[in-house]
């Protein structure tokens, strides 16, 4: 066999590692897969806090069970797309920031916080915390990242599918959860009925569109 | 002056040559009523704006207040600092006055926020 190599092709040499194909089509058709990648990371940094805040949210429920099973389904949802998305940030060449505090400065949504106060002993000054305030926080979260997934859909459209597809499927989840909150505060605010069409998830936080294979049973 | 009883205001955005969006080096003039933000307005008149959390937080739609005069009521991530600069975050803003900016300065406000050691200027920037 010759020295020239039949199997190469394209903007990166045979055995060169140093690249990767996978960004470079993406780059050849018309996306920057840097610029991507630091976008996903912004997008992945709000579904970790949104995570992390949702868990306060949740535990201040206290009292609406039904609340709390819908917002634990979120809430483990929205860890799945943080699951989900890492790998692809590697895989364009990027890393999570060293520091949790970078990472949730660049987040792409605002923090999710309990909607309340602190009192001076530093606890959440709860005594005038209505159900109807967590679940607008809840709602304006969804709604930030309904418009994140759909910006990462426009820009990966046509031109890198891999992303694409991820996205897609954290966009469908968001937009589940933007129905719920939107069924539960307007009962709870404004005692009208606003069907999401939401049948319960088969377990919490099931993730019907984006989780990741099921391959390790610890995440 | 175009402020009418209906407290509607002239908005020119002018997009600059160098930037990515379709609309690069057009100038565009919209209404904007008192209640609504200018990326909406912008958007519902067929120009399509830069935005992403559309909550005034993670600054994808900044651009350069270059006359006139917006508030911010609603934006989850404002500061003084931005005010005092002329940046504006479209997503949130709502005109006061005729006004004119300069649209799709993410990249510059982004080193704005860094060197005013605000959020998420660094955070991006180093890494």
């Amino acid at each position: 066999m010759a020295d020239e190599k039949q199997h190469g092709s394209g903007a990166v040499e045979p055995g060169d590692t140093s690249k990767r194909v996978g960004a470079e089509v993406i780059r050849e058709r018309g996306v920057d897969p840097e610029e991507l990648r630091e976008k996903l990371i912004d997008a992945i940094g709000a579904e970790f806090t949104t995570y992390y805040y949702y868990t306060n949210l949740r535990m201040h429920l206290a009292g609406e069970e039904d609340y709390k099973e819908i917002t634990e389904d979120a809430r483990l949802e929205d860890r799945a797309h943080f699951e989900l998305v890492v790998p692809r940030v590697y895989e364009l060449e990027g890393s999570l920031p060293n520091d949790i505090r970078d990472f949730a400065d660049r987040a792409s949504c605002p923090d999710a916080e309990v909607p309340t106060p602190m009192d001076d002993s530093g606890d959440f000054d709860t005594s005038e915390l209505e159900v109807e305030d967590i679940l607008e926080v809840l709602l304006e979260a969804e709604r930030c990242a309904i418009r994140t997934w759909s910006e990462i859909c426009d820009m990966t459209r046509d031109a890198d599918p891999r992303t694409y597809d991820m996205a897609q499927r954290i966009l469908n989840e968001e937009i589940d959860h933007e129905a719920w909150f939107i069924e539960l505060l307007s009962k709870e605010r404004d005692d009208e009925i606003n069907p999401a069409g939401h049948f319960a998830r088969g377990e919490p936080g099931d993730a019907p569109y984006s989780t990741n294979n099921r391959f390790n049973d610890s995440a | 002056m175009t402020h009418s009883s209906d407290e509607t205001w002239t908005v020119t955005m002018v997009i600059p040559e160098e930037s990515s969006l379709a609309a690069a080096g057009e100038t565009h003039r919209i209404e904007v009523a008192e209640d609504e933000t200018i990326l909406a307005a912008g958007r519902s008149a067929g120009v399509w704006l830069p935005a992403d959390c559309q909550q005034g937080w993670c600054t994808a739609c900044a651009a350069r207040l270059r006359n006139g005069e917006v508030v911010h009521p609603h934006a989850r991530r404002y500061y003084e600092e931005d005010r005092e600069a002329g940046y504006v975050l479209l997503c949130t803003a709502k005109p006061r006055a005729d006004t004119t900016l300069v649209i799709d300065q993410y990249d510059d406000f982004l080193e704005f926020r860094a060197a005013n050691d605000k959020p998420p200027g660094n955070s991006k920037l180093n890494s």
